[in-house]
């Protein structure tokens, strides 16, 4: 690069203007030598082209033999496109290639790639484990011929499974579980327990989904508490009698709720007249609050499903089932006396790390996705990722229609039966997107009321999808789905093996309804990219009432009373139109918000985290528990066999490091709870989490010490039975306790004009 | 506090900024000093002298303080970064009337990067006015009461025609004022503390040490040591108080976790007893100098007995009454500044939304109520001592018997902000030194 273009680039830096996404023309340049080579290993022999790939170094040599050998292993030769998806994942960049692109196959190869330049082994983290182990078995036969192991990790997986898998050059993991065998990875006894190897090379499915959407919840490792009472049964059912409005108010941001004075004098003469706010009722108090939300916030169908008598939660950005995922603090025991069943018991936090501070460890991450940019500023703050757009292989002639907004839930249902009835009748398949498992389901009964047959595929039959969705585009066929059909199997025109491609086609190909506005436009465009995939005709449209729950949560005050609209009920008012977009950019911004607080009040604790590993890293493989015990007790430690010492030394030491850590996550969490209070005080609440998370770490140290000692000096004999209790891993839902925004109350400006704003717009009317 | 600063510059990291935020301080004050085309730098020196051995207005003395003395001179960065604050309050205020802007700033981040950018505009917007203002009244001789009329500011003898000097004039002080925007914000971004609060910390700062030698040259060391060490002692009262707080404690009981009893001092509301800052001591002069203005319209040279009567009595700053008014104003002031601020209805409301509640007190109305008692019996001692911090200089003006330090700016609203801008920035070195020290942490 010239010296000018270099200080472009650099000023570009310095002025860090949004936007923009990687030049692809250096990449491109190869593409010509890349081609050339292929046309020489098409000579080669399978051995001879794992030799040779065993070989390869440079881009051009690593793109050509992979092509080769996906030829060979798949019978489909990778596009051009396809190529440059390779070299920008090699060089660290997360591209954006649309739906149908064939990024799995991508991802293989510039695996195979990273092998080769000294990054492996490499992680393919991918959403769930059912994808996890498809994806190993579709590209096995290529990196086979690569000359590389594949394997792959599911939640059923066996620690000698898991050792295996992480043991190949590429393992395919979902990233709750590579997240999961991390963090118990950090807490064995024994090094030789460990699974995984070192963390070399990330590269992330779906992209934004796990590191943007995802990054808002914690991993968790939580080990079961023995001995729990449980009154989460009596405040379930006193909870249920309770009115809306009259004994409870839900907020505004529908997030939160909290009793009315007539409720709590109503629960309080329920329960014999006692104080609910004194000291000794405090746990009572606790058990009806998290009763309140589980009964007027969380919903059957809509935040969770009961299945085989257990509660599982829905992912909200992908409409499937969550894997190992539950409400903290007590929430999922109320929502489960909610539904009559027994309540499993709650965990207390073992270990925690953010899924930042997961894919922070690698020292390579990579991604892939068919919606980056629209996260590209976030992928660059968070991650220092940056987005390379990769244009499709056939250019995009998919027809999006403009919105459609009826004014009631009823009207939208209405014109949706009529709308699919029309298309179907020429035999054009239908693939319909809802919000909810709920929605879907009563979309389904009406369809099937008006005569259409139809396939449900939402989080109930989530296993059932590689079936369902590979046929949604047969001829007349007509799927109803939530977001989940937005990511995953392919759609093609005609069924899995196209056999009516050509017919489809001329039908229009897929068409994709939404049944509304979805909380992010990331969410929207990837329903819209089902349809028209690879150049293939498809129309997709959304259509959306006034009662939604995106706009009345979040524009309710734009929509004018009377708005214009057309003879079929179709509203066409620009004011409602603005008002929409409105809605779903403040769901957006919601999102970001809470993630970026996340992050920010995460940063100390992984910094701690990390202290501490490296400390217990050092306790685990040396001697130096064993030391500290010789010299504080010489004569019973003389007495006492070298081998056994260690041994017992180190599960001691172990043990209480572990525990301080639990305690000290417990208390960071309760600070965390309160410290937006300090913003009236003109502190900055973060600084103020700060302060009180440093020192209390400080004290962590000489307390392991200090109780090592004193446990040592209380058993009588030694021998090697320590054992800590078994750990399971859990995902805590959506920070539920947690604010949006660290500050609600606003600096001390914010509040004056408020204040002052109050007083000018009330004393005016 | 010290310390902090010694260890933050032994990590590379902070010393960076540290760097970077004297270096940006240093543009700034070289902008401050930097007169601008057209202004006869000669001619200004010679009226700031003649300003300094007469009686001046408050509200010039206090603009002089906020933009260190550049203001006077019409330097580049003369307006400072007062259009920026004055924008930004201007912008928020109209986000309560106009529906669009409140809309954006409901979008999160986006929302509020396209309110920045309005921001802006109306910043240079007000600079064009304010500058445009500023030399319009250097022109006619009012920027210096009219006492300096013999060195016009801006002569008229540079062999080119008026308008383009007034026009260049005007060009640079806006420009500099966009300059001083981007210096705030690469202070904030890359640097040490809040960039804003830290250039008007160095506009107030730097008036100090011209005026600590005038005092010295004009009464001897004797007096000099004294006012230092008078000084001090008002600085460590201020910090002190500043640092005061009522902590009430708050109880969450919105999660069901093993509670484990952690001193039940990690969650509460730090009511500080000077909750209201020093906005009240602003409000105060302000109020203060409606007399003065008044008086302008009268015939300056022929007063009447009540115009005379009122001129000795509540304008000069030396007179008891003047005073006496201006501590009463300042305890009304506080105590009104505080109750439109922190709205203990709301900060109950939200406690109840989430769950908390102070122990021994039912959510919801009797909190609030309990934080308005607390509230109001804290804000005495604040107001009194806002009060009294303030009306130091005023004696001065007795006791030494002389106008010259109408600048003052050891007393008053320049230690509270000074000592405030400070203590703000120390807290943020502290914080992203507790976040560093993991260094030499492991044994």
């Amino acid at each position: 690069m010239g010296v000018s273009s270099r200080l472009k680039k650099s000023f570009q830096k310095f002025l860090q203007r949004p936007g923009t996404t990687v030049d692809l023309a250096p990449l491109r340049k190869r593409l010509p030598a890349i081609e050339a080579l292929e046309e020489e290993l098409k000579e080669l022999d399978d051995a001879e082209l794992t030799e040779r790939a065993g070989k390869a170094d440079d881009f051009t040599e690593i793109c050509a033999v992979g092509r080769e050998a996906a030829r060979r292993g798949l019978d489909q030769r990778p596009y051009d496109e396809q190529v440059l998806g390779v070299m920008a994942l090699l060089s660290g960049k997360v591209a954006e290639m649309a739906t149908g692109e064939g990024k799995t196959l991508t991802a293989a190869i510039a695996s195979y790639g990273h092998v080769r330049q000294g990054r492996g082994p490499v992680h393919v983290l991918t959403v769930n484990d059912y994808l996890a182990a498809r994806d190993a078995d579709w590209m096995r036969p290529v990196l086979t011929l690569l000359g590389l192991t594949v394997g792959s990790v599911t939640e059923a997986s066996t620690p000698e499974e898991r050792r295996e898998a992480y043991g190949c050059d590429v393992t395919y993991v979902s990233v709750s579980e590579a997240g999961f065998d991390y963090l118990r990875d950090q807490l064995v006894v024994d090094i030789d327990d460990r699974v995984q190897r070192e963390l070399a090379t990330a590269i992330v499915d779906e992209a934004d989904s796990i590191l943007i959407d995802e990054a808002r919840v914690p991993m968790v490792l939580a080990g079961t508490v023995p001995g729990e009472q449980d009154p989460v049964h009596a405040a379930a059912g006193l909870v249920k009698g309770l009115k809306a409005t009259r004994d409870y108010e839900i907020a505004e941001d529908g997030r939160s709720v909290a009793f009315t004075t007539d409720g709590t004098a109503r629960i309080e003469k329920e329960l014999d007249g006692i104080d609910l706010y004194a000291d000794e009722n405090f746990d009572q108090l606790a058990a009806l609050n998290v009763a309140l939300h589980a009964h007027a916030l969380l919903h059957r169908d809509v935040d969770y499903i009961v299945r085989n008598g257990v509660v599982e939660l829905v992912d909200e950005s992908r409409g499937r089932v969550a894997q190992r995922r539950r409400w903290p603090d007590g929430l999922q025991a109320a929502v489960e006396a909610k539904e009559g069943l027994t309540a499993t018991s709650e965990g207390e936090v073992l270990q925690t790390i953010t899924v930042q501070s997961f894919i922070a460890l690698y020292k390579t991450v990579c991604g892939m996705t068919a919606t980056a940019v629209l996260v590209g500023d976030q992928l660059r703050e968070f991650f220092k990722l940056e987005v390379a757009v990769i244009p499709p292989h056939k250019p995009n002639i998919r027809e999006d229609l403009p919105d459609r907004i009826l004014a009631t839930r009823q009207e939208k249902e209405d014109a949706l039966v009529k709308e699919i009835t029309e298309a179907h009748e020429s035999g054009r398949p239908v693939l319909i997107g809802t919000r909810d498992v709920k929605e879907s389901e009563s979309l389904a009964t009406a369809l099937e009321a008006a005569g259409i047959s139809c396939v449900v595929l939402n989080a109930k039959n989530d296993a059932e999808e590689a079936a369902i969705i590979a046929e949604a585009g047969k001829r007349g066929a007509v799927t109803v789905s939530t977001q989940m059909a937005g990511r995953g199997v392919d759609i093609r025109l005609g069924g899995s093996d196209e056999a009516d491609h050509d017919e489809v086609a001329e039908l229009g190909g897929l068409y994709m309804i939404g049944t509304g506005r979805f909380d992010s436009g990331r969410i929207d465009d990837q329903l819209r990219g089902r349809a028209g995939r690879q150049g293939d005709p498809g129309t997709s449209v959304f259509y959306g009432s006034l009662e939604d729950d995106l706009i009345v949560r979040n524009a309710n005050d734009m929509i004018p009373p009377s708005p214009h609209m057309d003879l079929d009920g179709v509203v066409t008012d620009e004011r409602v139109d603005y008002a929409v977009g409105h809605a779903q950019r403040v769901a957006e911004g919601v999102g970001h918000e809470i993630h970026r607080n996340t992050w920010r009040y995460n940063v100390v604790i992984e910094q701690q985290r990390v202290a501490l590993s490296e400390r217990r890293e050092r306790l685990l493989t040396s001697e130096v528990a064993a030391d500290m015990l010789k010299s504080k007790f010489p004569d019973e430690t003389g007495e006492i066999d070298d081998e056994v010492l260690n041994k017992v030394s180190r599960s001691i030491a172990l043990f209480h490091l572990d525990r301080l850590w639990a305690e000290h996550l417990a208390y960071l969490s309760e600070v965390r709870e309160g410290v937006h209070l300090r913003a009236l005080g003109k502190l900055d609440p973060l600084d103020e989490f700060h302060r009180s998370a440093v020192p209390a770490f400080g004290k962590i140290m000489p307390e392991i010490e200090d109780r090592t000692v004193d446990t040592f000096a209380e058993i009588d004999e030694v021998t090697d039975s320590w054992e800590p209790a078994e750990a399971n891993l859990v995902r805590p839902s959506a920070t539920w306790t947690y604010l949006v925004h660290d500050n609600p109350f606003g600096s001390e400006l914010d509040r004056l004009i408020a204040a002052v704003g109050r007083r000018l717009v009330t004393g005016g009317k | 506090m010290l310390s902090a600063f010694l260890s933050a510059f032994r990590t590379p990291d902070l010393r960076k900024k540290l760097l970077f935020t004297v270096a940006i301080i240093a543009v700034y004050r070289l902008g401050a000093t930097l007169p601008s085309p057209g202004v006869s730098f000669s001619n200004v020196q010679k009226c700031i002298d003649i300003m300094e051995s007469g009686a001046t207005s408050g509200v010039f003395s206090l603009l002089n303080l906020f933009s260190g003395g550049a203001l006077l001179s019409l330097s580049v960065f003369a307006l400072g970064i007062m259009p920026y604050i004055t924008a930004s309050i201007i912008l928020q205020l109209l986000t309560v009337v106009i529906p669009r802007l409140e809309q954006l700033r409901k979008e999160g981040q986006s929302g509020q990067a396209k309110i920045t950018q309005y921001t802006r505009y109306l910043t240079l917007g007000l600079a064009v006015l304010q500058s445009s203002a500023f030399v319009a009244l250097a022109r006619s001789g009012q920027l210096f009461s009219n006492q300096c009329d013999q060195f016009p500011i801006v002569p008229e003898n540079t062999g080119l025609p008026m308008w383009i000097t007034l026009v260049a004039l005007v060009i640079t002080m806006t420009a500099g004022t966009g300059v001083v925007m981007w210096l705030g914000e690469l202070i904030t971004d890359r640097g040490v503390g809040n960039g804003m609060s830290v250039l008007i910390f160095t506009s107030i700062a730097a008036r100090l040490p011209s005026e600590g030698w005038a005092i010295k040259e004009s009464r001897g060391w004797a007096w000099f040591i004294a006012v230092l060490a008078l000084v001090l002692l008002v600085i460590t009262l201020v910090v002190f108080i500043e640092q005061a707080q009522r902590r009430i404690p708050v109880q969450y009981a919105k999660r069901m976790i093993g509670r484990k009893m952690y001193g039940g001092t990690s969650t509460y509301i730090p009511l500080k007893v000077n909750q209201a800052g020093v906005i009240p001591v602003i409000f105060a002069s302000s109020l203060l100098y409606l007399p003065q203005l008044i008086l302008q319209f009268f015939d300056q040279n022929d007063p009447g007995p009540v115009q005379s009567w009122v001129q000795n009595n509540i304008v000069d700053p030396a007179s008891w009454i003047h005073i006496v008014i201006y501590f009463l104003l300042i305890i009304f002031f506080t105590y009104f500044y505080v109750s439109i601020t922190f709205n203990p209805t709301e900060v109950a409301e939200n406690m109840k939304k989430y769950g908390g509640f102070v122990p021994g007190i039912r959510p919801g109305k009797p909190t609030a109520d309990y934080l308005d008692f607390i509230l109001s019996r804290i804000t005495l001692p604040g107001s009194l001592y806002l009060g009294v911090i303030s009306i130091l200089p005023n004696f001065f003006f007795i006791w030494l018997d002389n106008n010259q330090f109408q600048n003052f700016p050891f007393g008053g609203t320049a230690v509270l902000i000074m000592v405030g801008v400070g203590l703000e920035t120390v807290k943020q070195i502290e914080s992203q030194l507790m976040q560093r020290n993991y260094e030499g942490f492991l044994r």
